[in-house]
């Protein structure tokens, strides 16, 4: 299994953004590093979600939020390494709508959140158009 | 020609050996992607349509701008610009089907098969809202099989207490959260999904059966029966498996006949002797022009299987008489008289005391006509026989038949239908069939009248603890008499 870690101050910020998004899907992306089948979030950030008409259910990042994070990203030596989004009130499992839409070579963590804060928190990964989960280790920063 | 640097996203570097940025030239940024994709191939394909359109799932930027806010694709490209290739990032929770799942799943209690099976020895319902294709390959022992299309106008018809747990089950456990849901807003309490559904159910060794179900076929033929919760599939299975006997192939028999094949009795039989003469067709429509001079037994088979060919139709070429009328009356469920003859009367009638079968009765005279249930061993209500009304049959200058009286040819259309109605009552046990009352009907006055009928506490044949007197050949006495 890959792994995925995950500081846990990173955890705690997106526990944060979720709840505070709650009940509509809040999205952003992981900036880190990865090789040899190990991910290394460093930051975790918010972007904005685009669909507005689904925002329960649906998220489209803002592509110049991405750009933004990119740039950022490339000048600190490191890289966008995957995405976040929130399924209120559903489990953190890729749904099809995920999967039809996810790229390989990225992590996809999803945070299950309810009325009552995080549920689960759970990472993917798409490898021959089938998600795979990877381990996450929470480390301390 | 300008040499730009094309920022590549991490999961387009497969196709760039690990690079994040490429070098590459062109004028337009439709040159710069192509003169990429020459270089890393397949990586255009990602970017671009094979009709040379971007993709709707990736974005390209001139420096900070979007080129599809610029001049698209043809936006040409200056010395040293950036190029990002940035991947659309989308997803969502799911279907709305999903998210609604999510939701009835926090309201609807998920129990496993065994669990099941345990509830349901305490007094819970099992409820199979599958197809009727999926039942037919098996269904858990005691299950309502209500189907999910017409659950809710179903279901107190089969559970009336809104307290009674119900387990609902479909194949994998999901239909039957839907399902579950529905029946909890109709005012069910305690409402229950079966985890993983049939499929489970079976892995896991509970008790299931085949039950019977109609085939392709029957369910068509049969869908307005279907549709009637007072018949359904269970009570169309049941007409099926029906066995109606009518006496006389004639002016009654006719329409009974007709209506109780195409309504799916599935075994007909018929007594008559008679063959098939011109001035019965006015009133006797299973018989063609064509069949004049054939026995009218075969004649009916005929019209009859080209009706409903899934219908047995039993010939009985013979006249009625006390040393056949039990064999031929036996295994027989109901009997409809369609006969016009005071001797066949009373046979139908006292081999229908002595061997518990519901009589349906029915004659006609010249406008009027006249229609009642004769069953003393009907459960509900003690009716009389015929016999408890007219203890002897009349002399025969008294018993004018149709050949001398005359009737209007659809009075025993309406009669003989009014008889497959009862029949059709008693065979699906439902509603209030006509033991213990008669109904007169009068053509033209357009009028019907019930009478009530009294059983008598003397009557030899039907009387509690009488012992049967045995049959009476009355043949000689009227054998003018026929219709």
């Amino acid at each position: 299994m890959r792994t995925l870690s995950l500081p846990e101050d990173a955890r705690a910020e997106l526990a944060t953004m979720v709840r505070e998004g709650y009940p509509l899907e809040t999205c952003g992306l992981l900036v880190g590093r990865q090789a040899n089948g190990q991910v290394e979030v460093q930051t975790v950030v918010q972007s904005r979600n685009i669909n507005r008409e689904r925002a329960e259910d649906r998220y489209e990042l803002d592509p110049h939020d991405f750009l933004v994070t990119d740039k950022r990203a490339r000048a600190d030596g490191l890289e966008i390494v995957g995405v976040w989004h929130s399924h209120p009130d559903h489990p953190a499992r890729p749904s099809e709508t995920d999967r039809v839409a996810a790229w390989e070579g990225w992590s996809y963590v999803i945070i299950s959140v309810t009325r009552d804060g995080v549920a689960d928190l759970r990472s993917w990964r798409l490898d021959s158009e089938q998600f795979v989960e990877e381990q996450i280790q929470l480390c301390p920063r | 020609m300008s040499t730009v640097t094309v920022r590549i996203p991490t999961p387009l570097r497969s196709f760039t050996d690990g690079a994040d940025e490429i070098r590459v030239e062109g004028t337009t940024v439709d040159d710069v992607l192509k003169a990429l994709g020459t270089a890393h191939a397949g990586l255009l394909e990602r970017v671009m349509s094979p009709r040379g359109e971007l993709r709707n799932f990736v974005n390209v930027y001139l420096g900070s701008d979007n080129v599809r806010s610029l001049d698209g694709l043809a936006t040409p490209v200056a010395d040293n610009d950036v190029v990002s290739i940035v991947p659309a990032v989308a997803g969502g929770a799911g279907k709305a089907k999903d998210r609604r799942l999510a939701k009835i799943k926090s309201s609807i209690p998920e129990i496993t098969p065994v669990q099941a099976v345990e509830l349901q020895h305490e007094g819970a319902a099992v409820l199979d809202v599958r197809e009727a294709d999926e039942i037919s390959q098996g269904s858990p022992v005691g299950a309502y099989r209500l189907g999910r299309a017409y659950l809710e106008l179903r279901i107190e018809d089969t559970v009336p207490d809104m307290d009674r747990t119900i387990l609902v089950m479909c194949s994998g456990g999901v239909r039957s959260l839907f399902a579950a849901d529905a029946i909890k807003q109709l005012g069910y309490r305690d409402v229950r999904s079966v985890i993983g559904g049939f499929s489970r159910w079976k892995n896991d060794g509970q008790p299931f059966e085949v039950p019977r179900v109609l085939d392709a076929d029957a369910r068509e033929r049969y869908s307005r029966h279907l549709l009637m919760p007072e018949i359904g599939e269970a009570g169309q299975l049941k007409l099926i498996d029906s066995k109606v006997l009518l006496l006389g192939a004639g002016g009654l028999g006719s329409p009974a006949a007709f209506y109780l094949a195409a309504a799916g009795v599935g075994t007909l039989g018929l007594v008559d002797d008679d063959i098939v003469d011109r001035s019965n067709l006015q009133r006797q429509i299973l018989h063609t022009d064509a069949r004049i001079g054939t026995p009218k037994v075969a004649s009916a088979r005929a019209t009859l299987e080209a009706l409903n060919p899934a219908v047995k139709v039993i010939e009985h070429q013979t006249r009625l008489d006390s040393s056949n009328v039990e064999e031929i009356f036996s295994g027989f469920d109901v009997i409809v008289d369609g006969s016009d003859n005071f001797p066949t009367r009373y046979l139908v009638n006292d081999a229908c005391v002595k061997l518990g079968i519901p009589n349906v009765h029915g004659a006609v005279y010249r406008f009027e006509g006249q229609i009642s249930v004769f069953w003393p061993a009907y459960e509900k209500r003690r009716g009389p026989c015929y016999r408890c009304l007219y203890p002897e049959p009349p002399p025969a200058e008294m018993a004018p038949s149709c050949a001398e009286a005359g009737v209007l040819g659809i009075l025993p259309g309406v009669v003989g239908l009014l008889e497959a109605v009862e029949a059709i009552k008693i065979l699906l046990g439902i509603g209030e069939p006509l033991v213990g009352k008669m109904l007169y009907y009068d053509a033209l006055r357009a009028h019907f009248t019930e009478l009530k009928l009294e059983p008598d506490p003397e009557c030899p044949y039907c009387s509690e603890g009488a012992q049967f007197p045995g049959y009476v050949d009355y043949e000689e006495l009227c054998a003018v008499s026929n219709a």
